[in-house]
Order: structure tokens, then sequence, then C-alpha cells
């Protein structure tokens, strides 16, 4: 067995243990919410919308692991830029933020998010933010191997969900779902919250009658994020959403999908221990989903998100577009 | 450069390696194809193999009870049959019946690959045959198995074509038919020439004592018979109470290998025996005089007592599972020590090393799970990969 002194963690994962203890988001970030400005959402309520890190910090994500890749490519030693970073944390300056504001012109950060609101307010779907206040699920620390940390951080957020009221949260983000339903339930006790997936609550609003139609014909194929699938067993609910929607031709990959469906590479910290590996990774799932001839490869992951893009760009196959479930249903909302 | 870093290293390499990619995609395309066959030729499998996740829930807790009615059954067919507490007695009791300047063939063995069997007797002055062609080709090679089943799955036939023109100074062709007999002709005259034959075991079934081996070459039935010394080495995980279970859980671990029959399945349970002449028994008639079984435990017995990951032992070792996993699928057996993939991890934590060796490849798990899905008992290295980090976070006092 190993002795006090070794130090295996991978100073990757223990960067988002920092950000997740000391800044309450996976990113480090100082400011939350900014998805939700111009969005007329209530604030609180029994059931809130449950907004996660990643789809908040799409860009400072990605402009963190490119940067990050580029360097491991060139086998350049990038774990030290993480300490960099660090250290920028505790002065205050996020250097996501701040890289994103340099070079990235992308917009991405929260539009899943904004899409996903609106779409669930046109279903006629009743639902607040806790916005700045939303704790933070923490569940990389238990899959970092914090476990206790990460039942301390549980019955924190417990806490602030009873302060609020909070009976049903409806989520986004795949792992946070898991946490919130599987996980929070051993760790706190008491925990009685009722936990949705977006994706559930838009099958149910298509039960209802709910007509979602593109402006286009599309050819969509859909790849099941390792959590919604083999974990919540949300395999069912996008191919009945993306069926339903007019104007997609839905295709699918021919073996690897729902619960065989590939993991991108991006799973379980592994893009901030392995960079380059995890790049490759990501490039041989696009080149499966590429073989249905979609142009749209839609997810519901902002980790799988990343991941994939970065692979579509790799493989130079820039007409086909990476997009989230909650961008394509708000592409096809029905004039009002 | 700290071990972490080392095979940081290493995984990056094998991971820009295409030929690892190529062979790789060609051999999960195929496995693929072979299981679902098989499948569905045999539908009755996936039953079959809850049932033995059941056989194997109720063996590993009584592992040791099993293992020793397991060598009295043996002992009473007139075999030998030893525990091995770690690799070291294991190689002192092959030693003892070795000795030195000995031929030997070897059918493939994980648990010889495990204690390094084939480099000691080498060193011990021996001339040893790895028969099975692919652990064969990586002898020739100098290199280690890539996977638990297909040892040589990331060599191209270009590459064996070398190697096999090396071993015998004759041109080969890279043609797979040729590469294959011209391996056979090689080997051929060593099976008989052999003072002793090695082997492993897939299933023992402690009631009988019978061990039971599948194999498609048809090398390792040679090995078991052919020279006058059969050795068997076996991990203590693989004995089940009865000759029945013993057949379940063949079969399914061949069906998740991929095969809806092997060619052969081998059922040893004593030395060869005549008792044709006046009735009198005699050993040693056309197959070996003696039989030696030796179980290895090292870590077992303790791994078997841990609850939270008893069940990385249910493993069959079908393989099954690495043709699911996306990293083997680009770094074959880089991701992995002695044992591959998340089980692997696992393995390396308990069995062939320890929890700081391990945490490397305990950190480079997905957790994606589509191992788990695969797994004819659905063993659940991910969960068990996220519960040794929590481990290894306390060992080092985070």
């Amino acid at each position: 067995m190993s002795k006090r002194g070794e130090r295996s963690v991978p100073p990757g994962l223990l960067l988002f243990k920092d950000n997740i203890l000391y800044k309450n988001n996976l990113f480090g970030i100082s400011s939350k919410s900014k998805w939700a400005r111009e969005l007329s959402i209530p604030v609180g309520g029994e059931t809130i919308f449950f907004a996660g890190c990643g789809y908040q910090f799409l860009d400072e994500a990605k402009a963190t692991l490119s940067l990050v890749l580029a360097l491991d490519r060139r086998d350049l030693p990038w774990e030290k830029t993480l300490w960099v970073t660090k250290t920028l944390n505790h002065l205050g300056v996020n250097s996501g933020e701040l890289y994103t504001k340099l070079v990235s012109h992308s917009h991405l950060s929260g539009e899943p998010l904004r899409c996903a609101s609106i779409v669930l307010q046109r279903i006629g779907v009743k639902f607040g933010s806790l916005f700045e206040e939303e704790p933070c699920c923490a569940a990389p620390l238990y899959y970092i191997g914090f476990q206790e940390e990460f039942a301390n951080k549980a019955i924190a957020t417990h806490k602030i969900l009873q302060a609020k009221g909070v009976k049903k949260v409806i989520t986004m983000v795949p792992s946070c779902t898991f946490a919130l339903k599987n996980l929070f339930p051993i760790f706190v006790k008491g925990w009685r919250v009722e936990v949705h997936h977006f994706l559930e609550v838009v099958c149910e609003g298509i039960k209802r009658g709910v007509k979602f139609r593109l402006p286009n014909k599309v050819k969509v194929t859909y790849h099941d994020p390792c959590f919604m699938s083999r974990l919540l067993g949300l395999i069912e609910e996008p191919r009945h959403i993306l069926r339903s929607v007019e104007g997609v031709e839905f295709v699918e990959v021919e073996y690897a999908k729902g619960e065989w469906s590939t993991c991108c590479g991006g799973g379980g910290g592994f893009e901030v221990i392995f960079p380059e590996v995890s790049h490759i990774l990501a490039m041989n799932r696009v080149k499966e989903l590429l073989e249905t001839g979609a142009s749209v490869i839609v997810t519901s992951c902002p980790g799988c998100l990343i991941q994939l893009s970065e692979g579509v760009k790799k493989l130079k196959a820039p007409e086909v577009e990476v997009i989230d479930m909650a961008q394509l249903l708000w592409r096809a909302l029905p004039e009002e | 450069m700290p071990k972490f870093e080392e095979y940081k290293k290493k995984l990056k390499e094998a991971a820009r390696n295409p030929q690892i990619s190529l062979a790789l995609s060609r051999a999960i395309k195929s496995y693929r194809k072979n299981v679902e066959e098989a499948l569905k030729k045999f539908p009755h499998t996936l039953e079959l193999a809850e049932e033995v996740r059941k056989v194997k829930e109720k063996s590993i807790p009584r592992m040791e009870e099993l293992v020793q009615q397991a060598c009295e059954a043996i002992q009473e067919n007139r075999g030998k049959a030893f525990i091995a507490h770690t690799p070291q007695e294991a190689l002192e009791i092959i030693d003892g019946i070795v000795g030195s300047g000995k031929l030997i063939v070897k059918g493939k063995s994980l648990t010889g690959e495990e204690i390094d069997l084939r480099e000691h007797l080498e060193n011990r002055g021996n001339e040893v045959y790895e028969t099975d062609l692919g652990e064969y080709i990586i002898q020739l090679l100098g290199s280690k198995p890539m996977h638990i089943l297909a040892p040589a799955v990331h060599v191209t036939k270009e590459e064996v074509a070398t190697l096999l023109s090396q071993a015998s100074g004759e041109e080969v062709p890279p043609d797979i038919k040729t590469e294959v007999a011209k391996a056979r002709e090689i080997l051929r005259d060593k099976f008989f020439r052999a003072d002793i034959g090695m082997s492993g075991a897939n299933v023992v079934a402690a009631n009988t004592g019978t061990l039971f081996q599948i194999e498609n070459e048809g090398n390792i039935r040679l090995c078991g018979s052919a020279p006058p010394i059969h050795i068997v080495l076996v991990g203590m995980e693989k004995v089940v109470p009865t000759i029945e279970d013993a057949f379940k859980t063949i079969e399914v671990t061949w069906r998740f290998a991929g095969y809806s029959v092997p060619s052969y399945v081998n059922l040893v349970s004593g030395p060869s025996k005549t008792g044709d002449i006046e009735k009198v028994t005699t050993y040693g008639a056309h197959g070996p005089k003696e039989l030696t079984v030796i179980f290895l435990d090292a870590g077992r017995s303790q791994l078997a007592k841990d609850l939270e990951f008893r069940e990385a032992l249910y493993c069959l070792r079908c393989g099954g599972c690495l043709y699911e996993c996306p990293l083997f699928a680009v770094t074959a057996g880089h991701f992995g020590d002695k044992y591959f993939g998340g089980i692997g991890a696992l393995w390396t934590a308990f069995i062939t090393g320890n929890l700081a060796e391990a945490s490397p490849l305990i950190y480079s798990c997905l957790t994606c799970g589509r191992c788990k899905i695969r797994c004819p008992v659905k063993i659940d290295s991910p969960r068990m990969c996220v519960d040794l980090r929590k481990r290894i976070v306390m060992e080092e006092g985070w």
C-alpha cells in the first residue's frame, strides 16, 4: 500500500477540487449566472432550474483546455501552468476568463442554458433560479477521491436548498444530475429533493402535445453522454425528442449508441490528466458519429460538447455542427 | 522521472502510434461481430452469465476452503497440489520440479505472466518456448503481451513475417497462412522433445479437482500431454464449488471471449494412467506421469475479504471489457501492467503491485462504464476505480 508523502492525485484534478471548495464552481470563476441576464426568470421557488458549472463556462473551459492541449502536444510541462492558474485564482484573477477574453471569439458560455430555459418557459414549465446563490453539486470531488469533502459539500447544498424551499430541480449537466439524484441520497440524511433532467421535462411536454419544428430539414445524430445513458438510463428520452422534432432526419451510429455509446474522452477528468490522449479519443468518437452522414451532432453534456467540437475541428469537418439538445430545441421552437 | 510522469509519457506515445489503433480497431470490429453471432446462436448465454455471477458470489467468499478442497481432490487423483502464498513461493515450487537445463513448452498463462515465469525459468538456464502463437510472437519480439487473450493484438502480419524470418533463418512472406504454418513447423518438435509442459486453467472444480482449459490452437493439449511432466499454475479465484458450476462458467467464458464454441476444452484431473495390464494402475501411459497444480494466492485471499473490492475476483478473463474500453483501443496494454484496462488497474492495486503503483492506472479509467455493460458477470470496475481513488486520497493523507 502507498505511504504518506506520495502524491498520486493528478494536479489537474486538484485544481478542480480547489475551485469547488473555494470558489463554489468547477472552473474557479468569480461571477456565476451571467447566462440568465435578460431572461425573465424568477428568483427561487419550489422548482428551480439547476444550471450547474459546465454550461456556464463553456468558453473558459474550452480556452483552458485548448491551451493545455497545445502544450501537451508539444510535450511541454503543461501541468506547471495549472499552478500559475491556481495562484492567479487566489489573487482573484481567473486565467480561463482572461485567456478567453484575449484569444477566444466564441460566445458559447451559457448558450445551452439560455436555450433550455426559454424552451422550458415556452412549454409551460414554471421554474425559478438561484442565480449567484446556486450551490455547486461538487460531484468532481467524489470522482477525484475526496469523498469526505464531497459529503460535506452535499450536506451544505442540502441546507441551502432547504432554506430556499426548493422541492424540485430541473437539471442540465449529466454529472450534476447523477450526483443530485443518486449520490446525494447516500450522503445526505433526509434528502428528498426531486431531480428531473431537462430532457425528461421536454419529453413530458411533447406528450402533452408540444410541437417542435426546424425551419430547414437537417440530418441529426445523437451522442449519448456516459452519465446519461449508462448511469441515468436516459436513452429513450433524447431519441423520442429527436424523432418528434419536425425537420430532423434522425440517424444513428451503428453499434456505439445508447448503453454502448463510446465515451467522448472527457470522462472522470481524463482531459486534464491526459490532454492529448483525451483529444485522440474525442476524434475517434467523432469519426464514429460522422459515419452516419449527419451534419449536426447533438448531445446533452457540456464536457461532450467541448470534446466533440474539438474533435470535429481536428478532423477538419467544418460543415458539421456540434450543439446541445437545448440549442436544437430552441431553434425548433414554434412561432409565438 | 516520477512514475506517473513516466506512465503518462508512455501512454501518450502509444496513443500517437497509428499501428496500435489500426490493429486494435480491426480486432474490436471482429470481436464484436463474433460475440454477437455467438450470442445469437446460443441465446441462453445471457441467462447463464447471470447464474455464473451467482456462482462467483458464493465461491469467492469461501475461496480458501474451496481451494483446499480442490487440492485434496487432485491429490486423490494422484496429482500433486500446492498453494503458493506469494509469487516467490510459486517459483520455488516450480524450481523444485524443473531444476535447470530443461526444455520447456508453455501454454499461454496470465498467471505465469503475473509471476514472470518464463523470464525466471530462462534465467535458471532452461530453454522455454511459448507455444500460443500470439505469445510466441511476443516472445520473439521481446516485449510484453498487449491483450489478455490476444497478446499480439497490436502486431501486424508484416512485423510477424520479419520475426519468423529471423527465428527460422528463412525468408517468411507476410502471408498469414504461411506464417501460421511456419510457427507450427518450428514448435512441433519442441513439444515432443520437451522435458516439461506448463499451462494454466480457466476454471477449477473443487469437488473433482478438475482443471478446465479453453483453447483453439491445440498447443495447450500438446503441452499437457506430450511431455512427461505437466505443471499447471492457476490463480485461486478460478475455483468454483462443483463440476456443474465449472461447466457453466467455462461456457460463459468462451462465449464472451467471442467463440460460439472453442475447438478444444481440456479437462485435466490427474496424471495419465492405465490399468490395461492385469488391472494394475500404472501412471504415465501416453500422457504425463506427473501432474502438479499450483494455486497462486498473491493477495487474492486478502482481496476476497475486502467487501468493497472483492468483486474484482469474479473476473473470468474473457477479455471482452478490453474491446469496449475507448482508452485500450488506442493504447492497448500500455493502459495496464500485468493485467489491463480498468479491471487491470484494480488487479494491479491488489494482486500484482500496490496502491501507489496502481494509482496512475486508477486515474486513467474514464469511468465511462462500457466495460461493465460488456462484462458477463457485470463487474463494476469504474465504481471500484472511483472508490479506490478515495483510498489513495486517504492513504496519501491529502
